[in-house]
C-alpha cells in the first residue's frame, strides 16, 4: 500500500513539476509563423515582397476604392441589384456620400493596411544584409507600389496622413493629414527613386519595372500640372521602344494572353482553381441573375452614356461592353456590363468563377494618350486611333464634336480605357469633372470631388480634420 | 447507559406508529434504535413498528433522512406514537466551493447551490437550461432553440468587451474553459453551484471574472443498493412562428416596390415591361393572374415538424462505509423540429470512491459521452431557417417534376429565372439534398488520491484528462433538385477536431477545531495544459451522388491547425470561524499563463470575505420570528484569460501572389504584438443578507455588488494608418453593479403544500474608460451598428430614429427630411436639430441588456401530486433585428413580414403609419440602421409546467420500490412578446469564445467584428425555441 501511495504521489508530483519550468508557459504558435524572427533572410524578403504585391488584389479589387472612384463616381457605370449593403454603394454613384459610409472606411483601411505591408519591407531592408542588387530592386518595387497607392489616395481624399514607415499606435495619433501637395510631392519622390532603382526588365514577370515607374511618374507630373517633366518621363518610355500596341485591341482581353508588349504594369491572377488567387472581375462585373450557377455582383454596369460614346464602327465598343448572357435553357437575357475581364472558359467552383484574366494598371495606349496630353502632339493619340481603325484626329472624317486636342483626348481615353478605372481620375486631372458630370445628372460640386474622411477615423483621433462639404 | 446491555433479560415489548406533519402522513422506513446500541428496527409501510426494549429507562431514537431525529424515553408506555418533523437543515447543508466544501452556514461569498431535485424532471440536455429564470443575478438565455444548443450564461452582467465571457465550468473539481455542458447528463448531477461574487470565484483566479459554475456528479451512499430507472417520451413543436406574407400579399408588395421605383424615375405604374429597365420588370404572372398562386407555400410549414424524443436512463448506486459508487447510462434520441435534424446522446458514467485504509482514499470519476447530431439553422442569415423565411411564397414545395425549384429547366416554373429578384432557398435543398452529420466523443476522467498525513492534515493529488473529438461530414447532391439559389455541382467536405486537456492538482488541507475556533487551511499547486487540433478536407467533381465519402471526388482543399495553452497555479486559502457565528475567509491564487506577454505571464488574485450569523447571537432569541439572519461581505479580484492562445504574439498570415506566372506564397504581419499583455482583472465587492423567518418558512436573500473591471483585454481600435485596426491591449474600465433578491416561501405546509420561489435581479453596466481619447468602439454587421462609449453600457445599438411615415407632401415640407423623401417615406428624426438629416442624427437606439430579470416558481403538492410552474421575465432590453434587412424592407425580392403589409400606399390609404412604402430603389435611409430595426426584447415566458404523481409509499413498498413517479413536463409553454422574429432571446452571435474546438453558445461570428459578443442581442436569423412536452416515468428500487 505504501508503495502505491508513493508511486501515485511521484507520478502526480512529476507531472506537476513540469510546470515549475518557466518554459512550460512559453508556447510557440503551432500553426502560424511568428513575426519575431522574420525579415532576416532573402527568403523572408521574397515572402514579404509577395505579400506587398498581394495588396494590389485589394486596392484594385472590382469592389475596391479605385473601381468605385474610377468608374462608379464617373459616367460610365451604375449598379442595380448589387449584393451587400446597397445604400452605401449607391452613395458613390449619387454623390451623397456620408462620413459614416462603411465602404469609405473600408477603402481607408485597405490603403493603409497595404501601405504597411510596403513600408515594413522598405524599413526592414534598411538594416538587412542582402545582395545589393536584390536590395535595390526590391526597394524600387516597393517605392513604385507606394507611389501608386498615394497617387490614388491623394485624388480620392485630397489631404491624407502620410505614412512612409511603420508607426506604432502611440505615434499614429500625431500623424495628421498632410496637404495634398505634400502627398503629391511624395508620390513624385517615390517614383523618381523607384525609376532609379529599377531595371527595364522585371525581377519576375509581373513585377514593377523602370518603365512602369516612369509611366506612373509621368502621370503623376500631369496630376500636378507639370507637363514638362511629364513629357520628359513619358517620352523616355516611348523612346525606349520597350512597349508597343498590340495589333488587335481584342487580343488585349484574352484571358490566356498576359503581360504583352502593350502591358506596362499588370496585376497577376491565376484562374482554374479555388485555391488560386483567381481573377474576380468576371464575377463582380457580371449582372446579378437567377439563371446562372453563380451570382454576379452587378458592379460597374454599363450605362447608355458610355454605350453611345463609342463612334460608329469602333470595334472597341463590343470588346468593352458585353450585351447579355444565356441561361440554362439557352434563353438570352440582355444586359450591358464590362466585357474585358470575362473568362468564358473559366471553371465554376462553388458558385464562383475562377477566372484567369490579369488586370492592367498601366498600358502603352494609356502612355500614348498621356504623351499627347503632356506635349499637345496628336501623333501619339493617332497611334491609338489607328489601331482602332478610326479616322485620325485632324482628318476630315474625325468627329467634329471633339474639336480640340483636349476634347479628343477626353473622348479617346474614355473609350480606349473604358472600365479600366481611369475615367474619374482623368476628369479630375484635367479639371473637367464637375462640368462633365453635372451634364450627366450627377449631383456634384467641387467639394464632392473628394471623399469624406471616415467618421470612425475622426472618432479615434479628433485632431484629424474633415474635408469641406462633409 | 453503559449498563443497558446488562438489563438485557428484562425486556418489554413496545409498539407504535411514526407519522410526519399530519396523522395521515405515515412514514415508512424510519429507523427506531435503542440509544447506545445498534439494536432497532424500521417502520413498515403504515409507519408502525414493534420492538423489544430493555426497560422503562430505555431511550428510543427515531431518525429519518430529511427529518429531525427525536429521542423518546419509553417509561411505562407500550404504545409509543411519535410525530417527527422535517428538519430545518438548510444551514447545515453542504455547499461545494472551489477546492472543497463548506456548510451553508459558513458561506461568506455569493454562492447559489441547486441540487438535483430542482431540475430532476426537466427535459433539457444541458442542465443550465433548466436553471433559466430561477437564479438571481444569472441570466441564462437560449439564443438558439436547436437541440443541444448551449444557452448564453451571463453571471452578473458582462464584464468584458472583447475577451471571452463564458463562465468557467468546473466538473468534479476540473476547471474546463468553454466546456459544453451537454456532455454531462443532467441526471448524473448531484448539485450545481454558481459562484457569483469575486471572493468565491477568486480561488479560480484568472478564470473567475465571468463567474464559475461548479458541477458535482453523484456518488452512492453507504447502505442499500439503489437502482433508478427513468423513461421519458417527448414531443417538440414550434408554436410561435414568424408571420410572413402569403403569396397574394407578397405579390402585391413586390409589384408596389417595383412600381414605386419606376414612378420615382418618371414612369407610370401601369407601364409594360418592355419600357422598363430590367430590374424594374414584373413577372407577367404577377400582373395578369396572381390569383393562380393562391396563398402559396408557408415555408415554415415545410421546414418544421412535430418532433418526438425518447430519453431512457438507468443508474445504480450504493456502497459501504468504505466504498461508494454510482454507475449510470442514459440514451437520448431527439428528433429536431427542423427537417432531417436530430440529436442523439449516449452518456455513461462511473464514479467510485474507496477508502483503502483509514488514511487513504482513492477515487475515479469517469464520464463517457458520445453525441451524434445534425444541427442546422443556427448559423444565421445563410442557414436553412433564415433562408426558408426569405423564400418567395408563390413557389410550390414540389414542382410538376417532383423537383424543388424554379431553376429546373424542364419545369414551367423556369420562366421565373428571367427575373433576378426571385428568391428560393428551398429548405429541402439544404436538408434532404445534404447528407451531413457530426459525431462527438468526450471522455472526462479524474483519478484522485487522498491521504491523511498527520491528524487533520490531508494531502490530495489528482490527475484529470478531458479528451474530446468530433468528426463532421457533409455531402451536397448534384443540382440539389434545383432547390438552391443556384444549381450547384456536388460537393463534400469532412472535418475533425481534437482537444486534449490535462490537469494535475495537488492540495494540502488542514482542518482543525480547538475550542470555539475552527480553522481550515488550503495550499495547492496545479498545472493544466490543452492542445486543440483541427482538420478539414473538401472535395468536388463527384461522378454521381452514389458515394458520399470524399474518395469518390477530387480533393480540392485541405487544412490542419493546432493550438495550445498552458497554465500553472498556486493557491492558498484560510477559513476561520469563531463559535460557528463569525466567519472569515482569505484566499489568494497566483496564475501563470502562456497566452500573456513575456513580461506579464503571472498574476495574483486575492480575496477576503466575512460573515456574521446574527441569529445565533443570544440577543436574537428575543425575536423568535427570525430563525436565521446572516450578514455577508466580501471583496475579491478575479481575472479573465479568454483571449486567443497567441494573443500577445505578432503572427504572420498568408498573402499569396502570382509571381512569374506561378502561385507564390507570401507572408504578412497579421497582428501587432504586445509583449506587455497581461490579465484583465475584476474587483468585486459583495454584500449579502440572508433572512429566515418563522422557522425558516420564509427565506429571503438579498445581495448588492459593485464590480470594476480594469486593464480590460480589449481589441482596442487603433488608427488604421498604423496598418492595423486594433491591437489587443490592456486598457479601459467597466463597472457592473447590481442588486439581487431571492424569496422562498413555504406558503402552506399541511396536507397541501405550496411553495413559492421568487427572484429578481438588476445589473447596470457602464463603461468607465476606453482607449486613447476614450474613442468609442464601433462595429458594423451589414448596417447594424453597435457602439461602446464611455458612460454607457457596452454595445449600444446606434442609428437613426424613425418616427413613422410622412403621410403627404405637407408633412414633408414641415419637417427636416432626406433629399429623396416623397410621401410614404420614413420620417427620420432630426436628433441634433440642425434642420437637416445627416449622419450626425444617429443616436443610441437601444441596448440588449435588460433592466431587470425575474422568475417565479410555484409548487403545489397534495399527497403524491405535485404541480409546479415557472414564469420567467426579462424587461427593458432591446433586440436588433437584422432580418429587417431581408424581411422588413425590399431586399432583392425576398418575402416580407406580414406586418409590413400595412405599408403606406397613398395619402388616402396610409397604412399603419409605421411602415414606409416599399421600393426596389430606396433612395433615402430606409436600409440604414434605425429604430425601425430595433424592437423591445422584454418578455414574459411561461417557461415550465410540471405535474408529477408519486405513488403512495405503501404501494411502492408492496412493489418493492422506494419510489415510483410519473410526470408530465412542458417547457417553453407560452411566450408573451411582441417581437417579430421567433424569440426575443434569439441572438445569432451569442458570446465571445476563443475555443477552437468545443462548441459553446454563439459559434456564429461576424466578419466585421473581432468578437461575436459585441453583437449580443442582434438576431440575424435564429432557431425558434420549440415547446417541448415530455411524459416520464421513474422508479427507484
Amino acid at each position: 500500500m505504501k508503495k502505491l501511495i508513493l508511486l501515485l504521489s511521484i507520478v502526480s508530483l512529476t507531472v506537476g513539476s513540469w510546470g515549475c519550468k518557466e518554459s512550460f508557459l512559453t508556447l510557440a504558435p503551432a500553426s502560424n509563423p511568428n513575426a519575431e524572427n522574420f525579415y532576416k533572410t532573402k527568403a523572408d524578403f521574397d515572402l514579404a515582397a509577395t505579400a506587398a504585391y498581394n495588396t494590389l488584389y485589394t486596392v484594385y479589387h472590382p469592389q475596391g476604392a479605385v473601381s468605385y472612384a474610377g468608374e462608379l463616381m464617373a459616367d460610365n457605370a451604375t449598379i442595380y441589384n448589387i449584393s451587400g449593403n446597397q445604400a452605401d454603394k449607391w452613395q458613390f454613384r449619387d454623390y451623397t456620400l456620408a462620413p459614416a459610409n462603411t465602404l469609405v472606411y473600408q477603402f481607408w483601411q485597405d490603403f493603409y493596411r497595404s501601405l504597411y505591408n510596403i513600408n515594413i519591407v522598405l524599413d526592414k531592408l534598411e538594416g538587412a544584409t542582402l545582395d545589393a542588387d536584390y536590395k535595390t530592386k526590391l526597394q524600387g518595387e516597393m517605392l513604385f507600389l507606394r507611389g501608386l497607392y498615394y497617387y490614388n489616395m491623394v485624388q480620392i481624399w485630397g489631404d491624407v496622413p502620410l505614412v512612409i514607415k511603420p508607426i506604432t499606435a502611440a505615434e499614429s495619433y500625431n500623424v495628421l493629414r498632410s496637404p495634398a501637395a505634400e502627398i503629391k510631392a511624395q508620390v513624385i519622390k517615390d517614383l523618381t527613386e523607384a525609376k532609379g532603382k529599377l531595371a527595364a526588365a522585371p525581377s519576375l514577370v509581373g513585377r514593377a519595372t523602370k518603365g512602369a515607374a516612369q509611366t506612373l511618374l509621368g502621370k503623376a507630373y500631369l496630376m500636378t500640372g507639370d507637363k514638362t517633366n511629364a513629357a520628359k518621363e513619358l517620352k523616355e518610355v516611348y523612346d525606349s521602344k520597350q512597349y508597343e500596341l498590340l495589333p488587335a485591341y481584342t487580343s488585349l482581353w484574352d484571358p490566356k494572353v498576359k503581360n504583352t508588349k502593350e502591358s506596362i504594369f499588370e496585376i497577376q491572377f491565376l484562374g482554374g482553381s479555388a485555391i488560386h488567387p483567381f481573377s474576380v472581375y468576371h464575377r463582380e462585373f457580371f449582372p446579378n441573375s437567377n439563371a446562372l450557377g453563380f451570382y454576379g455582383s452587378g458592379m460597374n454596369q454599363a450605362v447608355d452614356d458610355i454605350w453611345n460614346e463609342f463612334e460608329t464602327g469602333d470595334s472597341r465598343k463590343f470588346a468593352s461592353i458585353d450585351t447579355g448572357f444565356v441561361d440554362a435553357k439557352g434563353v438570352f437575357t440582355p444586359a450591358r456590363f464590362p466585357k474585358k475581364w470575362m473568362d468564358k472558359s473559366a471553371p465554376l467552383i462553388n458558385q464562383d468563377i475562377a477566372a484567369n484574366n490579369n488586370f492592367m494598371v498601366l498600358r502603352y495606349a494609356d502612355l500614348l494618350l498621356l504623351l499627347t496630353e503632356a506635349t499637345g502632339e496628336v501623333s501619339y493619340l493617332n497611334e491609338v486611333r489607328k489601331r482602332a481603325n478610326l479616322p485620325l484626329y485632324g482628318a476630315t472624317s474625325y468627329p467634329a464634336k471633339y474639336n480640340t486636342v483636349a476634347l479628343a483626348l477626353e473622348h479617346e481615353r474614355r473609350v480606349e480605357l473604358a472600365f479600366e478605372f481611369q475615367r474619374w481620375f482623368d476628369l479630375k486631372r484635367t479639371g473637367r469633372a464637375v462640368e462633365v458630370l453635372k451634364t450627366k445628372g450627377k449631383n456634384i460640386t467641387d467639394n464632392k470631388l473628394v471623399l469624406p474622411v471616415p467618421n470612425i477615423v475622426r472618432d479615434q483621433n479628433n485632431k484629424i480634420t474633415q474635408n469641406q462639404g462633409y | 447507559m453503559l449498563t443497558v446491555p446488562a438489563l438485557h433479560a428484562q425486556t418489554v415489548a413496545v409498539k407504535g406508529r411514526v407519522t410526519g406533519v399530519s396523522d395521515a402522513d405515515a412514514l415508512p422506513g424510519v429507523s427506531v434504535v435503542i440509544k447506545g446500541t445498534q439494536r432497532g428496527t424500521t417502520t413498515n409501510a403504515d409507519g408502525s413498528f414493534q420492538l423489544e426494549v430493555p426497560g422503562p429507562s430505555t431511550v428510543l431514537v427515531f431518525s429519518f433522512v430529511g427529518y429531525k431525529s427525536i429521542e423518546e424515553t419509553v417509561g411505562n408506555r407500550t404504545d409509543i406514537n411519535v410525530q417527527i418533523s422535517p428538519e430545518n437543515k438548510s444551514l447545515e447543508e453542504v455547499v461545494v466551493v472551489g477546492y472543497g466544501t463548506q456548510s451553508k452556514r459558513a458561506v461568506t461569498g455569493s454562492v447559489i447551490s441547486i441540487n438535483y431535485d430542482k431540475f430532476k424532471d426537466r427535459s433539457f440536455s444541458n442542465v443550465t437550461q433548466s436553471l433559466a429564470g430561477t437564479l438571481p443575478g444569472v441570466n441564462i438565455s437560449q439564443s438558439q432553440g436547436a437541440p443541444g444548443a448551449s444557452p448564453v450564461i451571463k453571471i452578473r452582467g458582462v464584464s468584458s468587451i472583447t475577451a471571452g465571457t463564458n463562465p468557467l465550468i468546473v466538473v468534479d473539481g476540473v476547471p474546463l474553459e468553454n466546456f459544453n455542458l451537454n456532455l454531462i447528463n443532467p441526471s448524473d448531477i448531484e448539485s450545481i453551484e454558481v459562484l457569483k461574487d469575486a471572493s468565491s470565484a477568486a480561488i479560480y483566479g484568472s478564470r473567475g471574472s465571468s463567474g464559475v459554475v461548479l458541477v458535482t456528479t453523484k456518488l452512492g451512499k453507504a447502505g442499500k443498493v439503489s437502482v433508478s430507472a427513468n423513461l421519458e417520451y417527448g414531443s417538440q413543436k414550434v408554436v410561435r412562428r414568424v408571420k410572413m406574407m402569403d403569396a397574394q400579399q407578397f405579390i402585391e408588395t413586390y409589384k408596389d416596390a417595383k412600381n414605386n421605383a419606376w414612378m420615382a424615375q418618371g414612369g407610370k405604374a401601369g407601364d409594360p415591361n418592355s419600357v422598363r429597365p430590367a430590374t424594374l420588370r414584373i413577372p407577367e404572372d404577377f400582373v395578369n393572374n396572381p390569383e393562380q398562386f393562391g396563398k402559396g407555400t408557408d415555408w415554415q410549414e415545410a421546414m418544421f415538424r412535430t418532433a418526438p424524443s425518447v430519453n431512457a436512463q438507468l443508474s445504480v448506486s450504493g456502497g459501504t462505509e468504505k466504498t461508494q459508487y454510482m454507475f449510470s447510462g442514459s440514451y437520448l434520441d431527439q428528433t429536431a423540429v427542423l427537417d432531417q435534424n436530430y440529436y442523439k446522446r449516449l452518456a455513461i458514467r462511473s464514479n467510485v470512491r474507496t477508502s483503502v485504509t483509514d488514511k487513504l482514499t482513492l477515487g475515479l470519476n469517469l464520464g463517457l459521452t458520445s453525441i451524434f447530431d445534425r444541427t442546422e439553422g443556427t448559423q444565421g442569415k445563410s442557414d436553412v431557417i433564415s433562408l426558408g423565411l426569405q423564400s418567395n411564397p408563390h413557389f410550390p414545395v414540389y414542382n410538376e417534376n417532383g423537383n424543388y425549384g424554379f431553376r429546373d429547366p424542364n419545369s414551367t416554373w423556369f420562366r421565373f429565372t428571367s427575373y433576378a429578384d426571385m428568391n428560393l432557398w428551398h429548405p429541402y435543398s439544404l436538408t434532404r439534398e445534404v447528407d451531413k452529420g457530426r459525431k462527438s466523443f468526450n471522455t472526462l476522467a479524474t483519478g484522485f488520491l487522498e491521504y491523511e498525513l498527520i491528524k487533520d492534515l490531508r494531502f490530495r493529488t489528482s490527475i484529470s484528462g478531458n479528451l474530446y473529438n468530433t468528426r463532421n461530414n457533409f455531402y451536397w447532391n448534384d443540382k440539389q433538385k434545383y432547390g438552391y439559389s443556384s444549381v450547384l455541382a456536388a460537393q463534400a467536405n469532412a472535418g475533425s477536431n481534437y482537444m486534449f486537456n490535462w490537469l494535475s492538482e495537488n492540495t494540502f488541507t488542514y482542518d482543525k477545531k480547538f475550542g470555539d475556533h475552527a480553522l481550515t487551511g488550503l495550499l495547492g499547486y496545479t498545472v493544466q495544459k490543452q492542445r486543440d487540433e483541427t482538420m478539414y478536407v473538401a472535395a468536388n467533381n463527384f461522378p454521381n451522388d452514389l458515394v458520399h465519402t470524399l474518395n469518390a471526388g477530387t480533393v480540392t482543399a485541405g487544412n490542419t491547425t493546432a493550438s495550445e495553452w498552458s497554465l500553472i497555479s498556486y493557491l492558498a486559502r484560510v477559513q476561520y470561524n469563531l463559535k460557528g457565528k463569525y466567519f472569515v475567509t482569505g484566499a489568494i491564487r497566483r496564475d501563470g499563463m502562456s497566452r500573456f506577454g513575456e513580461a506579464n505571464k503571472w498574476g495574483y488574485f486575492p480575496s477576503v470575505s466575512a460573515g456574521w450569523l446574527i441569529s445565533d447571537e443570544t440577543f436574537m432569541s428575543a425575536i423568535p420570528a427570525v430563525s436565521n439572519l446572516k450578514l455577508r461581505a466580501s471583496y475579491g479580484v478575479t481575472g479573465n484569460n479568454q483571449i486567443p492562445n497567441y494573443g500577445a504574439i505578432s503572427l504572420l498570415g498568408s498573402a499569396p501572389y502570382v509571381n512569374g506566372g506561378t502561385l507564390a506564397n507570401g507572408l504578412k504581419v497579421s497582428g501587432l504584438s504586445n509583449p506587455t499583455l497581461k490579465w484583465e482583472k475584476t474587483d468585486q465587492f459583495n454584500l449579502g443578507l440572508d433572512l429566515g423567518l418563522y422557522n425558516n418558512r420564509v427565506n429571503v436573500s438579498a445581495e448588492v455588488y459593485n464590480s470594476i473591471t480594469r486593464d480590460m483585454l480589449l481589441f482596442v481600435p487603433i488608427p488604421d494608418i498604423t496598418g492595423f485596426s486594433s491591437q489587443l491591449t490592456n486598457i479601459g474600465k467597466m463597472r457592473n453593479r447590481g442588486v439581487e433578491l431571492n424569496i422562498s416561501s413555504k406558503n402552506l405546509t399541511g396536507a397541501v403544500t405550496w411553495t413559492t420561489d421568487f427572484n429578481i435581479s438588476r445589473n447596470r453596466n457602464k463603461v468607465l474608460q476606453l482607449g486613447p481619447g476614450n474613442a468609442p468602439i464601433q462595429y458594423v454587421d451589414n448596417v447594424v451598428t453597435v457602439r461602446t462609449e464611455v458612460g454607457q453600457p457596452v454595445s449600444n445599438f446606434y442609428g437613426y430614429i424613425f418616427d413613422g411615415v410622412f403621410k403627404n407632401q405637407a408633412e414633408i415640407d414641415g419637417y427636416p427630411h432626406h433629399s429623396s423623401t416623397t410621401p410614404g417615406d420614413p420620417r427620420v428624426r432630426d436628433v441634433n436639430g440642425d434642420g437637416q438629416i445627416t449622419d450626425a442624427d444617429r443616436t443610441i437606439i437601444g441596448n440588449n441588456q435588460p433592466d431587470f430579470i425575474t422568475g417565479i416558481t410555484n409548487t403545489v403538492g397534495y399527497k403524491g401530486f405535485e404541480l409546479s410552474f415557472l414564469f420567467q421575465g426579462s424587461f427593458g432590453g432591446e433586440i436588433a433585428n437584422n432580418n429587417v434587412r431581408f424581411l422588413g424592407t425590399w431586399d432583392n425580392g425576398r418575402n416580407f413580414y406580414e406586418s409590413m403589409y400595412q405599408y403606406w400606399r397613398s395619402e388616402s390609404n396610409p397604412g399603419d403609419g409605421k411602415h414606409f412604402k416599399p421600393s426596389v430603389n430606396y433612395l433615402g435611409l430606409q436600409k440604414q440602421f434605425s429604430s425601425y430595426w430595433v424592437e423591445d426584447a422584454s418578455f414574459v415566458r411561461l417557461k415550465n409546467i410540471r405535474v408529477s404523481y408519486s405513488i403512495p409509499s405503501a404501494w411502492a413498498g408492496k412493489l418493492k420500490m422506494k419510489d415510483a413517479r410519473i410526470y408530465v413536463n412542458a417547457e417553453n409553454v407560452h411566450l408573451f412578446s411582441k417581437y417579430l422574429g421567433y424569440d426575443p432571446e434569439n441572438t445569432t452571435y451569442g458570446t465571445t469564445s476563443y475555443s477552437s474546438s468545443m462548441e459553446t453558445s454563439g459559434s456564429y461570428t461576424s466578419g466585421n467584428a473581432p468578437v461575436p459578443g459585441a453583437f449580443a442581442g442582434v438576431d440575424y436569423g435564429s432557431y425558434p425555441l420549440p415547446r417541448v412536452i415530455t411524459v416520464g416515468i421513474k422508479a427507484d428500487i
